[in-house]
C-alpha cells in the first residue's frame, strides 16, 4: 500500500445470509481527499462504512485503513479514524462540553491535553457559546457540528461520516460542508455518504454505489462527461410543455423533462445548440422563449447511471 | 514511560471517561437519585414500622363462667403483662362472636368449678381457643400463653408454701436479638432487597439505554473495549450502592437501634462483592434485551422476587420446601444476608462469613463473565 493512500479497499464484500449488501467494491482514497460515496437507501453505503471502520468483518476481499487491515486488525484501524454514525448518538442530557470532554477520553485523551482539544473544536465548530448548554435543547443543525467535534477531537487522519446532513435544512447544510472543506485542507482525509447529490458537489472524487455494487467512480467533472456528453440547456418561456412533447420526438433529444417553470433537455450537440432549440420549441407554440446552455449535474449522472449501464464497473480514474 | 504502563493509562483514561460520564447522567436525573438514595429510607421506615412480626395487645376474649377470686386472678394474669388486652365479652356466647369476627385473635374459657377445683388441689382446667388463620401469630399466643399459666402456677405453688423446684429446669436465653425485635432481624434483609433491586435495575437501564439511543454503535467503533464499557458502567453505580449500603446500616441503627458488633469493613466487603453480582446480574439482562422496556421488566422481576422470597429475609430457608431451598442456593441475597446478620448481630469475623462472601463471589464472577461474552457476541 502506497503511503499516499488514506483507504484502500479490494474486492470487499458483505453478505447476510443470502443477501450481498456490498458486492465486490474496489477503490482507493488519497491522503487530505473528501471521498463522497453516494447512493439510495440501501445501497450499501452504512454497510461499506461499518466494514471500513472495523465494525462489521468483511465476507470477503480486504481493506486498508491508516495503514491497518480492517479484517485482521479492527481495533488498530479503530484507533485512528474518527466516525460520525447515521444515528444521531450524541448524549442529549449532558452538555456540550461534556460530550466532547466523554468523546475525547474514549480516545485516550485526558488532562490538560483534553480541556485544550475540548475548547479548540468549540471554537473550530463554532459552538463556543453553546459550551454549557445542555445538547438536547440545540437545533439538528448545531448537533450535527458537534457531533462532527467529536469525531475529530482527537486528530484522527480520517473520518467516516455517515449521512452527516440527513434531516438538516440547506442553510446547516452549507456551513457543515464548510467545516468538511476545513478539515481536509488542514489534511485529514474524509470519507462521506449522503443521499443530497447537491452536496457531493463539494466532493473530490465521488463513488456512487446500486445495490451494493460499485457503479461510477470519478471527479464529479468527469463524471458528467463520462456519463452525461449530452449537450444540457435549460429553456423557459410559456406554453413549453406543449412544445417540449413535439421536440422529444426529434432525432437528438434525449430528453426534456420540466424542472420547476424551466424546461430541462438533453440534447446531441452534434444536432442540437440553444439556438436551434430555441426555434423548434417556437414552432411547436412556446411563446417568449429562452434557451440558455447549462451544467450537467450530478443528478442528471445519477439518473444516467441508474436508469442505464446500472451494472456496468467504472474503472478509477483517480 | 514503558508500553505497558501506556496501555495501562489509557485504559484507566477510558474506564474514567466512562464512569465519569455516567456520574453526569445520574447527576442530570434525579429520579435516579431518589430510585437509590430516597426509596430505601421509606421502604426501611415502612418495613420497619409497619411489618412487625412482634406482638402485643393482642385482643382477648375472656368469657369466665365460674365467677370466682381464682378464675378473675388467671384473667387477670393474661392481661397484665400487656401481651393480651380484653376485648370485651363476659357471657360464653358474646365471648364466641367476638371470636368468629376475629375481633378476639383468642379466646380464654374459664369453666364452671374452675376455682373449686384449684382448691380441691387438683387440676384446674382452662380452655384457650386461639385462630389458627395465622400461624406466626397462633405461635406466638400459644406461647406467651404457657409462658403466664406456668407463671400462675409457680405462684400459687408458692404461696401455697409447697415450692419444690421442678426437676428440670430449661433456662431461655435469647442471643443476639434478646427482644426479639422485627427491625434488627429485617434491616439485613432490606439492606440486601434494596441494593439487588437498585443495583440490577440501574445497570440494566443504562446500557439498555446506549443501545436505544445508537450510542452503543458509536463506542464499539471507537478504541473503548468492552471491559473498559462494562468497568465505567459498573464503578459508578458500585459507588451508589455501597453509600445505599451504609445509608440503610445507618437508618437501621438510629431509628430501630440495629446494633453493629463487628467490623464494617467486613459489613463493606460483603456488601461489594453482593452489589457485583447484582450489577452483573443487570449487565447480562440489558445486553440480551437491549430495550429500555424489557430491561426494566427483567429488572426488577429477577432482582426483587428472589432477594425477598428466597434469601431468608421473611421467610427462613430451612422453612422452605426443598425446591426452593435449593434455588435459594444460586441466590445472592440469601448469602448477604446471612453474612450481614451474623456480622452486625452477633460481632462474627470473617472466619462465620467466608463461605457467604465465596459463594458471593462465585455468582459475580460467572455473571460478569456470562455478560462480557454475551456483549462482546453481539458485535457483528
Amino acid at each position: 500500500m502506497s503511503s499516499s493512500l488514506a483507504i484502500e479497499a479490494r474486492g470487499l464484500t458483505r453478505r447476510f445470509g443470502n443477501f450481498t449488501a456490498v458486492d465486490g467494491v474496489t477503490f482507493h482514497v488519497g491522503k487530505g481527499e473528501i471521498f463522497g460515496y453516494l447512493g439510495a437507501n440501501g445501497a450499501g453505503k452504512s454497510t461499506t462504512i461499518r466494514m471500513l471502520i472495523g465494525l462489521l468483518a468483511p465476507s470477503g476481499g480486504e481493506a486498508q485503513v491508516a495503514g491497518h487491515d480492517v479484517g485482521r486488525d479492527p481495533e488498530g484501524v479503530k484507533g485512528s479514524i474518527g466516525y460520525m454514525s447515521q444515528k444521531f448518538s450524541l448524549y442529549l442530557d449532558l452538555p456540550v462540553r461534556e460530550n466532547l470532554r466523554f468523546f475525547g477520553g474514549a480516545y485516550g485523551l485526558w488532562g490538560a491535553e483534553l480541556s485544550r482539544r475540548a475548547d479548540e473544536v468549540l471554537e473550530l465548530t463554532g459552538l463556543a457559546e453553546f459550551r454549557d448548554a445542555p445538547t438536547g435543547s440545540l437545533p439538528g443543525g448545531i448537533r450535527q457540528r458537534l457531533a462532527l467535534g467529536s469525531a475529530v477531537l482527537h486528530r484522527p487522519p480520517i473520518v467516516f461520516l455517515d449521512e452527516p446532513t440527513a434531516g438538516v435544512d440547506p442553510v446547516a447544510r452549507r456551513g457543515f460542508w464548510r467545516l468538511i472543506r476545513d478539515l481536509a485542507d488542514a489534511g485529514t482525509t474524509v470519507f462521506v455518504t449522503t443521499h443530497y447529490l447537491d452536496e457531493a458537489e463539494y466532493c473530490h472524487r465521488i463513488g456512487l454505489m446500486a445495490d451494493g455494487r460499485l457503479v461510477a467512480l470519478d471527479t464529479p467533472e468527469a463524471l458528467k462527461r463520462t456519463w452525461v456528453p449530452d449537450r444540457v440547456l435549460v429553456a423557459r418561456g410559456r406554453n413549453l410543455d406543449q412544445a417540449a412533447a413535439a421536440l422529444r420526438a426529434e432525432p437528438g433529444v434525449r430528453a426534456a423533462e420540466p424542472f420547476g417553470a424551466a424546461l430541462h433537455l438533453r440534447v446531441d450537440p452534434a444536432r442540437w445548440d440553444a439556438v436551434a432549440v430555441g426555434a423548434a420549441l417556437a414552432r411547436g407554440g412556446a411563446v417568449a422563449v429562452a434557451v440558455e446552455e447549462s451544467e450537467p449535474s450530478l443528478e442528471d449522472v445519477f439518473l444516467a447511471v441508474a436508469g442505464g449501464a446500472g451494472t456496468e464497473i467504472q474503472g478509477e480514474a483517480g | 514511560m514503558s508500553a505497558a504502563a501506556g496501555r495501562l493509562r489509557r485504559f484507566a483514561v477510558r474506564v474514567g471517561a466512562m464512569a465519569w460520564k455516567e456520574i453526569l447522567h445520574v447527576r442530570r436525573d434525579p429520579r435516579t437519585l431518589v430510585l437509590a438514595l430516597i426509596m430505601p429510607v421509606v421502604m426501611l421506615l415502612l418495613f420497619g414500622y409497619g411489618v412487625s412480626f412482634d406482638l402485643e395487645r393482642i385482643p382477648l376474649a375472656i368469657s369466665d363462667q365460674d365467677h370466682t377470686e381464682a378464675s378473675r386472678r388467671l384473667a387477670r394474669a393474661y392481661v397484665a403483662a400487656n401481651e393480651f388486652a380484653p376485648a370485651g365479652g363476659a357471657g360464653a356466647e358474646e365471648a364466641l362472636t367476638l371470636f368468629r369476627r376475629r375481633e378476639a385473635r383468642a379466646m380464654l374459657v374459664l369453666p364452671r368449678g374452675y376455682g373449686q377445683e384449684l382448691a380441691r388441689g387438683g387440676p384446674a382446667r382452662a380452655q384457650l381457643l386461639v385462630d389458627g388463620a395465622d400461624p406466626v401469630t397462633a405461635t406466638q399466643i400459644l406461647s406467651k400463653s404457657d409462658a403466664i399459666a406456668l407463671g400462675e402456677t409457680r405462684r400459687m405453688a408458692e404461696a401455697s408454701g409447697a415450692a419444690v423446684a421442678p426437676p428440670i429446669q430449661v433456662k431461655l436465653w435469647i442471643r443476639y436479638n434478646p427482644e426479639a425485635r422485627s427491625a434488627v432481624f429485617i434491616v439485613p434483609g432490606m439492606a440486601a432487597y434494596l441494593m439487588a433491586i437498585v443495583a440490577v435495575l440501574l445497570t440494566a437501564l443504562t446500557i439498555a439505554g446506549e443501545w436505544e439511543r445508537g450510542s452503543m454503535e458509536q463506542l464499539f467503533a471507537s478504541p473503548v473495549g468492552r471491559l473498559e464499557i462494562v468497568l465505567g458502567k459498573l464503578l459508578p453505580y458500585l459507588g451508589l450502592g455501597l453509600l445505599q449500603l451504609l445509608l440503610v446500616l445507618a437508618v437501621g441503627a438510629g431509628a430501630f437501634d440495629v446494633p453493629i458488633r463487628g467490623s464494617i469493613w467486613l459489613v463493606v466487603l460483603a456488601g461489594l462483592l453482593f452489589l457485583a453480582g447484582m450489577l452483573g446480574q443487570g449487565l447480562f439482562i440489558s445486553v440480551v434485551a437491549r430495550s429500555q422496556l424489557v430491561a426494566t421488566q427483567a429488572g426488577t422481576l429477577s432482582s426483587l422476587l428472589p432477594s425477598m422470597l428466597l434469601s431468608g429475609m421473611l421467610v427462613p430457608i430451612e422453612n422452605m420446601p426443598l425446591p426452593l431451598r435449593l434455588l435459594s442456593r444460586i441466590i445472592p441475597a440469601r448469602y448477604l444476608v446471612d453474612a450481614l446478620r451474623q456480622v452486625l448481630l452477633k460481632g462474627n469475623g470473617i472466619e462465620g462469613i467466608w463461605k457467604d462472601l465465596l459463594w458471593m463471589l462465585g455468582f459475580a464472577v460467572v455473571v460478569l463473565g456470562l455478560a462480557t461474552v454475551r456483549f462482546k457476541r453481539r458485535v457483528a
